[in-house]
């Protein structure tokens, strides 16, 4: 017992020493003729010490279905808590993250044709310990336990939980190339309806990275080999899955344009059947106004395409220009494809959005704005409707004690 | 070699490259990237089977709940998934 007395003694002042707080808020809003006033409210502070920090976020949604899409969860409010304590090379990461479902009682499918049930909210507590050997090797280890308030129409608690328990090894060898191994393992049951399904992965990854190349060009490179033991909805097994992916970051052709360009290439491993699963490209040009203003003035254009059994396509024009102090005017446009789940639409849904802004800076503790937008979309006819969205953004800055 | 030449002799071979893959008819699983993904939770809002989580602020899909609805695909802000 004195010993404890004299551990927490000592513990306790260094752990209050040079405390400090941040906190945030952000809170956006919007409408539209299908959409009524949606929110999303959230709000966080970090406490940070010497060897630790503890992270509270709050965060309150009420969304409906942006047009179309119908929302399973469509009020609910998700609590974070994250505690990170360092003990020299070893970081122990518990968090927990607790979501109440409000409003409209949602509904969730069940698998193996077991009816629907009603959600009222779930609860995760998870562990995670981190650690480094010789600074050149860094170990990882989780557990998360996910516990969901299910309960089917006439009121019997569904017992449904969640584990999912996660490990591995990165080695930043001394040639360059950076080795993974990891495992992960899952299970799924609910003891009511008598499911019960785990599947596990095992990853082997090599990565590479290279800067200091002309055009102050980055080059990542990954691939990775996930094995699969287990099976999807229908009881197929899960391929194994081969991915490639290049990243060429901050290629600046001159110095007001810079590039990023990421390609990726999939492919499943199923038996003897070696395919194609997918392959993406990405490419986002920020062009940088040459005047100095105090919110830089920006436009960038971003491209992106991917097809594996489905194809989406994304083609957006980003404008800031800084008028007068904190004041910039905002325009974005946006043309994408993606399939839908809109009855007698489809099998894809086209959409462009445009439309004009403000946004307000000040400093960088509070940020402001408001996009006026029209959106046409393409199911069983074309359809067009306006909205408009506004965000305020508080950061109060850091209170030492 | 000028710097637009520079960036068409970049993108020009990407974009072919992924234009010329078909992928596959068969539903395979689905890919969330990371550097797109901010974690805002609406494909968690959508998904009738459970199947999507946000873990360290990426959006996770479980292959063996997932039933290849795509709604996660259509609502996601930032195109991340596919």
């Amino acid at each position: 017992m004195k010993h404890l007395i004299i551990l927490i003694a000592l513990l306790v002042p260094s752990a209050c020493m040079s405390v400090t707080l941040d906190g945030w808020m952000d809170y956006q809003t919007g409408g539209d003729s299908l959409s009524p006033l949606p929110g999303r409210l959230e709000l966080g502070g970090m406490l940070s010490g010497n060897s630790w920090t503890f992270v509270l976020d709050e965060r309150y949604s009420h969304r409906d279905s942006t047009g179309i899409t119908p929302r399973v969860l469509g009020s609910y409010s998700v609590t974070d808590a994250d505690l990170a304590i360092e003990a020299g090379p070893v970081t122990l990461n518990p968090d927990v993250r607790w979501t109440v479902d409000l409003g409209e009682i949602p509904e969730m499918v069940l698998p193996d044709a077991a009816g629907a049930a009603f959600r009222r909210g779930s609860i995760r507590p998870g562990l995670t310990l981190r650690g480094s050997l010789a600074g050149s090797v860094e170990l990882f280890a989780s557990g998360r336990y996910l516990n969901r308030d299910l309960e089917q129409a006439d009121g019997y608690d569904l017992d449904w939980a969640e584990t999912r328990l996660e490990g591995g090894a990165s080695w930043a060898t001394p040639w360059g190339p950076t080795l993974t191994v990891a495992g992960l393992g899952r299970n799924i049951r609910s003891d009511f309806i008598g499911y019960d399904v785990s599947w596990s992965r095992i990853d082997l990854g090599l990565g590479l990275a290279k800067d200091g190349l002309p055009l102050d060009l980055q080059v990542q490179g990954e691939i990775s080999y996930s094995i699969y033991d287990g099976t999807d909805y229908t009881d197929r097994d899960i391929a194994d899955r081969l991915t490639g992916r290049v990243r060429l970051t901050r290629m600046v052709i001159p110095s007001y344009l810079t590039v990023n360009t990421t390609f990726e290439a999939v492919f499943d491993v199923d038996g003897d059947d070696f395919r194609t699963a997918c392959t993406s490209g990405e490419a986002r040009v920020l062009y940088r106004l040459p005047i100095t203003t105090v919110v830089p003035s920006t436009v960038s254009l971003t491209g992106k395409l991917a097809l594996s059994s489905i194809r989406t396509s994304w083609l957006e024009l980003f404008t800031r220009v800084n008028v007068w102090r904190g004041l910039s005017l905002l325009a974005d446009a946006r043309l994408r494809e993606t399939p839908t789940d809109v009855q007698l639409a489809g099998p894809y849904r086209q959409r462009l959005t445009f439309g004009p802004g403000l946004e307000y800076r000040f400093g960088e503790q509070v940020r402001l704005w408001g996009l006026v937008e029209q959106e046409r979309t393409n199911l069983q006819e074309v359809e067009v409707w306006w909205r408009m969205r506004a965000g305020l953004e508080l950061y109060p800055g850091t209170l030492s004690f | 070699m000028k710097p637009f030449a520079r960036l068409v002799a970049v993108l020009v071979p990407l974009a072919l490259l992924t234009a010329s893959c078909v992928g596959p008819t068969d539903n395979t699983q689905l890919i969330v990237n990371t550097n797109d993904c901010t974690g805002c939770s609406q494909c968690e809002e959508v998904c009738p089977y459970g199947a999507v989580e946000v873990i360290d602020g990426n959006a996770v899909i479980d292959p063996a709940l997932c039933h290849f609805c795509y709604r996660c695909v259509e609502v996601c802000p930032e195109g991340a998934i596919h």
